[in-house]
């Protein structure tokens, strides 16, 4: 009965050993559901969660990217803007005859084709001014400027519930093309060539006149723009900054629900050996003593 | 009347042949003090039939009684059998927790959580696969990681249920083995059966056949592990043998009747396995639950999609039904380019079939503590009770050493007495027997 008892005492340290060397060894205090049933699930829960938010983090940087993409091509299409007053203010004064004009005409063109490449900027092989036929190019080269995209807006998740749209619409800029006499970009861009290219005194003055206006117009739609995309990224970097604090409050909950506090089991591991130690002395001196010791 | 000269003699001689018997007992309880089933044996010795000395004969005057000695009656064991019921019912309660505890282990290590490449870390990178499609909705390499990490998440399910399956048709095969015709019951039963009439046998004959109740009680101990039994000694000294909630008795006298029918709640391994694997058993629920996510886990995806994504409504039949070409982020009527479809899939991260899942797990996990806290409470009831029974019938070493002595001393003086009755004879034959010569 001693001997039964004993073996059962020094089974019973044995395994509480064992389990405080797994926690130490693993550096979870879950290894199963069994441990912490509830526990286990709050696991599965949080371990979710924090995926979900590294995915939010990932959205949110490429939403950033996808828009800085976007604000880059309009920094491009503001400086050519700037390059067509320019050449609008000139054309205006008077002092440039017809083949200068005719000059200036063609730069205008070059310059429309090059707003119109901008417009076809592309970010991870999505053109990024198309809405959401992004594997359409907004705008062909040469003379059709009718816009190919659509006015949905693509958007990424950055936060449970909270969806930001990263598309820029082009086409309130842009617009398309001189034939819709929308006042798109592009409509005032044609109609300043074929004005230059018109070169009479009253074409000159419609230069200073109706189309700097038109064209002023214009820019200031790029300008507001680029301040939504401004805002979408600011919104994106707010985002990515809550995303971090709550990932790192995640992971300090996980961390109380399953990780070993490894002060705490090191301790309790050496106490666990000092005992079983001792009861294998102690079960060693005891079962061995008996009666038959002391009879001659 | 008078007392035969030779009686001392006799009353000297039957000394030596209690003690002696005395000290084999003794010796035999030591030989035995490590054999499994073994009850302590004790000689009960009775002092013999006194001679009467019948009152106002000449020489003695009063009446009396003298003793002539001593004799061995019987050698008994030394058992308690209100100790015996209760370890045996007690013992059917642990191996009932034992059973549950091995096969809910089982189940829950199928399930392989929490690890990085459980259920739940596969459906985390489902969901993570559908976002990478809202980022990316155009590209190839995006529709297949969604597609691959379905196809993953189905098997991942899909295995986790044929596992539980497994376990369960283990849990049945292992009832079979135990109940079939040369299972255990079967021929603990008919050894059972056997040791009664062989008891019988020998008790008729006025000889205690302790070996073979030591044997009986051994079996019945082991009975006790498989259902709850209950033990009736008849007078005759066979035992009648209720096993489980089994309709007739499972030895009877002489005879056994198996195989019957056994319930759920018969106690013991076998009544576990079968409750474990009833409808309303531990392991039938986790399997319904599985079944409830993979269903859970169709639906919610399925509702966001033209064409559904997963076929299937159980664990067993959950599988992808799409291939990548035909899977898309955005809606029917959309450009390519939108991310709708793969945003809303995305957002179901910790929905629905997540939560189902964390119960699941949260389920197995109670289930299996709460029967490894059974069992440990069990274990220490039968140890408790064991010890009980083994301070009545086990050997003490210790206390058959002290016998030992005793009876060796009880035969040392009970061999004085014949020397002193011998030379008391000497002293009549030897120096009064002269007369006449």
């Amino acid at each position: 009965m001693v001997t039964s008892t004993t073996l059962d005492n020094l089974n019973a340290s044995l395994a509480a050993m064992e389990r405080t060397s797994d926690e130490l060894s693993s550096g979870k205090t879950i290894l199963e559901p069994s441990d912490n049933p509830y526990g286990a699930s709050q696991v599965i829960d949080l371990q979710s969660q924090l995926e979900g938010l590294s995915t939010y983090e990932a959205n949110a940087q490429d939403g950033i990217s996808w828009e800085q993409t976007a604000s880059s091509s309009m920094d491009n299409m503001s400086e050519v803007t700037q390059r067509v007053r320019e050449l609008l203010v000139q054309g205006a004064n008077g002092t440039y005859n017809k083949s200068d004009l005719e000059t200036m005409a063609l730069d205008v063109e070059q310059l429309t084709e090059t707003i119109k490449q901008d417009a076809n900027a592309q970010y991870a092989g999505q053109y990024i001014f198309s809405g959401t036929a992004t594997t359409t190019a907004p705008y062909e080269s040469g003379a059709n400027d009718e816009y190919a995209g659509n006015e949905e807006g693509v958007s990424r998740s950055v936060g449970p519930g909270a969806s930001i749209t990263i598309t820029t619409n082009i086409s309130s800029l842009l617009g398309n093309g001189e034939a819709s006499e929308d006042g798109g970009l592009l409509d005032t861009l044609r109609s300043i060539a074929k004005t230059m290219r018109n070169g009479t005194a009253e074409a000159q003055s419609e230069l200073g006149g109706v189309y700097l206006e038109k064209l002023d117009g214009n820019m200031e739609t790029l300008r507001d723009l680029q301040a939504s995309a401004g805002s979408a990224t600011d919104q994106m970097q707010t985002a990515l900054t809550r995303n971090e604090d709550l990932q790192s409050s995640i992971t300090g909950a996980l961390a109380n629900v399953d990780s070993t506090n490894v002060a705490e089991a090191s301790i309790d591991y050496a106490n666990e050996q000092a005992a079983y130690e001792a009861a294998l002395r102690a079960g060693a001196s005891i079962v061995q003593e008996s009666l038959l010791n002391f009879l001659q | 009347m008078t007392i035969p000269s030779l009686q001392g003699l006799q009353t000297a001689l039957s000394g030596l042949i209690a003690e002696q018997t005395a000290l084999d007992t003794a010796g035999n309880n030591i030989a035995n003090a490590n054999t499994e089933g073994y009850s302590r044996e004790t000689a009960l010795l009775e002092p013999d039939s006194p001679l009467t000395i019948p009152a106002l004969s000449s020489h003695t005057g009063l009446g009396a009684q003298l003793g002539t000695g001593v004799s061995v009656t019987t050698i008994t064991r030394v058992r308690n059998e209100y100790l015996d019921a209760q370890y045996r019912s007690q013992n059917s309660s642990l191996s009932s927790a034992t059973a549950n505890a091995e096969v809910l282990e089982q189940a829950q290590s199928a399930f392989n959580e929490p690890s990085s490449a459980g259920i739940a870390a596969q459906l985390s990178n489902f969901w993570s696969a559908w976002n990478s499609l809202a980022t990316s909705p155009t590209e190839e390499a995006a529709k297949q990681a969604v597609v691959a990490a379905g196809e993953q998440l189905a098997t991942t399910i899909k295995q986790l249920g044929s596992q539980l399956s497994a376990i369960s048709s283990e849990v049945t095969e292992q009832y079979e083995a135990l109940t079939g015709p040369s299972g255990e019951v079967a021929m603990i039963a008919e050894q059972v059966a056997q040791l009664n009439g062989q008891i019988k046998l020998s008790e008729e004959g006025g000889i205690p056949p302790n070996e073979m109740l030591d044997r009986r009680d051994a079996l019945l101990d082991k009975l006790s592990s498989l259902a709850n039994i209950t033990v009736t000694e008849e007078p005759d000294h066979m035992d009648t043998v209720t096993f489980g909630e089994a309709e007739k008795p499972l030895v009877e006298g002489t005879k056994f009747n198996w195989p019957q029918e056994l319930t759920a709640s018969s106690g013991g391994r076998l009544g576990a396995l079968l409750s474990l694997t009833s409808p309303e058993g531990a392991l039938t629920q986790l399997q319904s639950s599985l079944d409830g996510v993979a269903q859970t886990l169709a639906a919610t995806v399925n509702e966001h999609v033209a064409t559904p994504f997963f076929s299937g409504e159980s664990a067993a039949t959950l599988a992808v039904a799409v291939k990548s070409s035909e899977v898309s982020a955005a809606g029917t009527e959309e450009a390519a380019g939108a991310n709708k479809v793969a945003q809303a899939i995305a957002a179901l991260r910790g929905g629905a079939a997540e939560k189902d899942y964390a119960a699941l797990v949260e389920k197995v996990g109670s289930d299996v503590q709460g029967a490894k806290n059974d069992e440990s409470n069990m274990q220490t009831t039968v140890t408790a009770i064991n010890d009980q029974r083994q301070s009545v019938s086990g050997v003490s070493l210790d206390e058959e050493m002290t016998n030992l002595i005793t009876f060796q001393r009880g035969y040392q003086a009970s061999a004085r007495t014949l020397t002193a009755m011998s030379e008391m004879l000497e002293t009549l034959i030897e120096h009064t027997g002269v007369v006449g010569l």
